[in-house]
Formats: structure tokens, C-alpha cells, sequence
């Protein structure tokens, strides 16, 4: 993770590793410019979308044991899409990142809320979700067609970036990750304790319903803050517990730690990729992630996953 | 000696089908109670109104033990993950707490040595055997330092050697002020370490005994509808069936 970001902060078209180092120090006029306002932003957001995403995805296959969930369950990616479409569309598409974010945490905590009706299930979790990614994505389609003039730039905020927010939403940001991360620091040992079948009746064990929706709530705060930094992007919250969980077990102290480090450090270098291949050109980073991680995934998992998946 | 369960007029649905109407009865402290009875008849229902895992159509159970453990019959464990490790997922039960204590590493080794499993403490769960795991997960009961045991055929797959450990282990416990609720299908195990008993059959009044009184050619025969013959030995009770 510390290449990566060396990387994502020191090279970049206008490159030249150490020489950039040496001019930063000296506060050399042009290339400091570049870090301060450019790099150093991009890199801070890359490493809270790449760690919120895998342990937002972490979080939920804890707890609905299954592989296949993902931090977008929760109808978060189509949510957060509507609101930035939304805010393009009427109100200009200034910060439409923070309206995805609101978007997404306001489309979870429904989904969530539909959920505990009646009595909470995470099968009618799942499915809620998935009916309401399905309405939501449809309704964003509509939109899309209905302002065919705007299409391409709204398709192409939607497959995601690195996009460059105001400073004060930078903190903002940073505060609120932070902060998450705090909140996931309070809830890990819980997680292996959650190793445990619900079925088990424990005195103890009382209030785990609180718990769980607790953890399905900071996931999706974890998941709108990805969406905030860097757009909706795929692959990494589903793959990078994945892999996490091969290379270290089922210990979720070790799989924090080594969710955030996979995580980020992904995406530091494919937003490195992005930026330097096909320089002017950016390519949109949720397509960078794809070709650069299923690769690697599909080579640890023929290596590694006898084990996990038999 | 006090009751750790007091059951007052319950009433058990599943659906609308009524396993139990306005029954009454009592776990003493500190004792085996054994659960018997065929297949169908209730007893895991009963067991798990015991333990709170669902609410009774009426009536209420007292639970006077400060803390209890249920060990259903299937219950579903991650894989990947070694015995050690699951057992070790007890104790991360406190927020913020992120280590093992000394003690509780010992503990978890102490318990692996009376369950004759400390060899096979970095084996993964899902190479271990169905006996295994199971005196794994009665292995987490002990762990969870619960009074009040609720265990559904905790030994359903073990050998008889084995079968017979566990009860001792779990009979050594009594003097730990643990008591102890199980559900068992073998009759001769049963009278050996269960110190009350209720039977439950289709005709859905479960029936309370002492040992004494529920291992007589009378009680047997009207809980399973076969023919039994009861030998009562100096130290012990054996039954014998025979159609």
C-alpha cells in the first residue's frame, strides 16, 4: 500500500519519482501546485473510497454469510445515481458527489427501514434491495433518455472517478471517515463473535439484532462515503473481502487491517492507470479497477480458493 | 433445591397444529433433566420456548439462571476458519476489545483437553468429523460460562465411548452449579446420568418423573407404545425392549 501510494502521489504524466520528491520539499512553484491541489486530494480520496467500499462489502457478507453480497445490497449504487443525476439534471451538478452521498444513505435507510417492518429479515433485506435497485436504476435510465443532450457526461460520472470536490468537502470527507472508521475500530470483535450461528441463544447474545442492523447501517454509511469520494464503482467491495479471506482466514481483526491496506491500495494504482495511459484522455476508473482486479482475483482464487470454496 | 425454569400454562403452537395445551412444569437446579420422547412430539419445541428462541402461543417460562446457552441441533458454522479460532469467537463478545486475555486462552486449551480435541486445534471445521463438531459446539456452552446448559442431542453423533464423555463431562458440571437440559434418545445413557426426566409423546401431556418412577415397564411403555422390560441393578437401571 505504501508503493501505491508513492506511486499515486509522486508519479504522474508530469513524473519524475524522486526529482518530484526533491521539488516538493524545496517548494518548487509548479510541481507542489500539482501535489497540493491535485495529487494529495486524489490519493486521500482513493484511499477512503478503496477501504470504505471492501469493508462496507466485508461487513455485509459477515452477516448475511454470503459470498456473493456486496456493499451495494442495500440499494445504496442506485440511490446515490438517482441523486447525482437529479442534482446534475436541476440544480447544476455543483457537488454532485455529496448529493450521491445523501442519495445513497437516504436509499439505504429505507431499504433498511422496509426491511424491520413487521419483523427484520435479512432475505427481505436482500431482496428489498435488490427491487429497489431495480426501480431506482430504471427511473435513472428514464432520466438519461429524457435529457439525451447530457447523456454522455452523465454516463460518465455515474461509471465513476476521481473527481475533483471543493476543499471544504475534502474535510468534510475526511471528518466522516474518520469518523466511520472509529465506529468500525468499536464494532470488529463483535464481528468475530458474530462467527457464531444467530440460532445459539446466549444471555449474552441478547441484543445481537441491534447489532446487526447496526453493522448493516455503518456499512452503508461506509458505502455512501465511497460514493461520495469516488462515484459508484463496482468489483472491489465484492472481490477485495474476497481475496482478504484468503490470504488471511476468518479472523475479522486481520481482515479489517488487511481490507483497508488491499483496498486502497487498489485503488491508488488503478486510478494511476487511469490517469497515465491514456494521457489526456482519464479513463473511468470503475473500468480500470475491472481489468486490472478480476485478473488478479481470478489468479488467486484458481491458486488459493480450493480451500475456501470446496 | 430451586427451580431454574418454571413453565406455567403453556401452550405451543407450530402453525396451527397445537403440540401442547396449557402444560406445567419445572427444572430443578443444579441436575440433568432429560427430554425424551419419538420423533415429532415436541421436544425441540419445547426446548426452544425454554431457551426464549420463541414465544409460547400462551403462558410463560421463569428463567431464574443468570445466564443460558442453547445449543440447537443444526446450527451452521463459517469455514476456513480454524477450531481454535471458532471457539475462540466466544470471548470477542465486548466492543472495543480486541485481544484474547491469558485466561481465556487458557480456558479455551483447558476445555479442547477435556474434549480430547487439543490435537486437532488448528484443524479447519469442516475437516473435522460430525461428532467432533458436535462436542466442539457443546464445548462452547461450557466456554460461555452459562448456568443454565438447554443441549438438543448434543450427541446424536458420537460414538457410545464418546457419548459417554460428554455426559460425564457435562454430569461434573452439576457440581459447578450448572444445571443441565438435554434431549436424549438412548434409554440406558439416559438413566445413567439424567436425574429427573420428562417424556413427551403424541398425546401431548408431557409426563414428569424422577428416575425412579420414570423407568417402570408402565411410563416407557406409554411414552413409546412398545414393550419394555426394566432390570433395576445395584447401581443402575437397564432397560430392554422387545416386540
Amino acid at each position: 500500500m505504501l508503493f501505491c501510494l508513492y506511486i499515486s502521489l509522486f508519479c504522474g504524466y508530469k513524473d519524475n519519482g524522486i526529482d518530484f520528491i526533491k521539488h516538493l520539499i524545496e517548494k518548487n512553484g509548479e510541481d507542489f501546485l500539482i501535489f497540493e491541489l491535485l495529487r494529495a486530494p486524489r490519493a486521500l480520496k482513493a484511499v477512503i473510497a478503496g477501504s470504505c467500499l471492501s469493508l462496507a462489502g466485508l461487513f455485509m457478507q459477515a452477516i448475511t454469510k454470503n459470498p456473493l453480497a456486496e456493499p451495494y445490497i442495500t440499494g445504496i449504487s442506485s440511490g446515490a445515481g438517482l441523486a447525482i443525476v437529479l442534482s446534475i439534471l436541476f440544480f447544476g451538478g455543483s457537488n454532485y458527489s455529496f448529493w450521491g452521498f445523501v442519495g445513497a444513505f437516504l436509499s439505504s435507510v429505507t431499504v433498511i427501514l422496509f426491511a424491520g417492518l413487521n419483523k427484520f429479515s435479512l432475505t427481505k433485506l436482500i431482496l428489498v434491495g435488490l427491487s429497489v435497485n431495480i426501480f431506482v436504476s430504471s427511473l435513472i435510465s428514464l432520466l438519461i433518455i429524457m435529457n439525451g443532450e447530457k447523456a454522455y457526461p452523465l454516463m460518465l460520472i455515474l461509471s465513476g472517478g476521481l473527481t475533483n470536490n471543493t476543499i471544504i468537502s475534502n474535510k468534510i470527507l475526511f471528518a466522516f471517515f474518520v469518523f466511520a472508521i472509529l465506529l468500525c475500530i468499536f464494532i470488529i470483535p463483535k464481528l468475530n463473535f458474530l462467527r457464531l450461528d444467530k440460532d445459539l441463544v446466549m444471555s449474552s447474545n441478547a441484543n445481537k439484532d441491534f447489532y446487526i442492523v447496526f453493522i448493516i447501517v455503518l456499512s452503508s454509511f461506509l458505502t455512501s462515503l465511497s460514493v461520495f469520494s469516488a462515484g459508484i464503482i463496482g468489483f472491489v467491495g465484492i472481490i477485495i473481502p474476497q481475496l482478504s479471506k484468503l490470504l488471511v482466514g476468518q479472523d475479522f481483526r486481520w481482515l479489517f487491517l488487511i481490507n483497508i491496506f488491499l483496498g486502497s491500495g487498489l485503488m491508488l494504482i488503478s486510478d494511476y492507470i487511469s490517469r497515465v495511459v491514456l494521457y489526456p484522455l482519464e479513463i473511468p476508473l470503475g473500468l480500470t479497477i475491472a481489468l486490472l482486479g478480476v485478473p488478479v482475483f481470478i489468479f488467486f482464487l484458481t491458486k488459493k480458493g480450493g480451500k475456501l470454496y470446496e | 433445591m430451586s427451580n431454574v425454569l418454571e413453565a406455567k400454562n403453556l401452550t405451543i403452537r407450530l402453525g396451527d397444529l397445537t403440540l401442547f395445551e396449557g402444560i406445567n412444569f419445572e427444572i430443578k437446579s443444579e441436575q440433568i433433566s432429560v427430554i425424551m420422547g419419538p420423533n415429532g412430539t415436541g421436544k425441540t419445541s419445547i426446548m426452544r420456548v425454554l431457551a426464549g428462541a420463541i414465544k409460547p402461543f400462551k403462558g410463560s417460562v421463569k428463567n431464574f439462571a443468570k445466564s443460558t446457552f442453547y445449543l440447537p441441533q443444526k446450527i451452521t458454522y463459517p469455514h476456513n476458519i480454524t477450531l481454535f479460532e471458532y471457539l475462540s469467537s466466544i470471548f470477542f463478545n465486548n466492543n472495543w476489545k480486541w485481544y484474547l486475555e491469558r485466561d481465556e486462552k487458557k480456558r479455551i486449551v483447558e476445555t479442547l483437553k477435556d474434549f480430547e480435541l487439543l490435537s486437532k486445534r488448528d484443524v479447519f471445521l469442516e475437516q473435522l468429523s460430525s461428532g467432533e463438531i458436535q462436542k466442539a459446539n457443546i464445548a462452547l456452552g461450557l466456554l460461555s460460562g452459562a448456568d443454565l446448559l438447554l443441549l438438543d442431542e448434543p450427541t446424536s453423533n458420537m460414538d457410545l465411548v464418546n457419548q459417554m464423555k460428554i455426559l460425564d463431562i457435562l454430569k461434573h458440571l452439576k457440581a459447578r452449579k450448572v444445571t443441565i437440559v438435554i434431549i436424549l434418545h438412548d434409554l440406558n445413557l439416559a438413566s445413567n446420568y439424567g436425574d429427573s426426566f420428562i417424556g413427551v409423546n403424541m398425546a401431548r401431556v408431557p409426563l414428569c418423573a424422577s428416575k425412579k418412577d420414570f423407568f417402570s415397564v408402565g411410563v416407557l411403555e406409554e411414552i413409546y407404545g412398545l414393550k419394555f422390560k426394566v432390570v433395576n441393578g445395584e447401581k443402575s437401571i437397564f432397560v430392554q425392549t422387545f416386540n
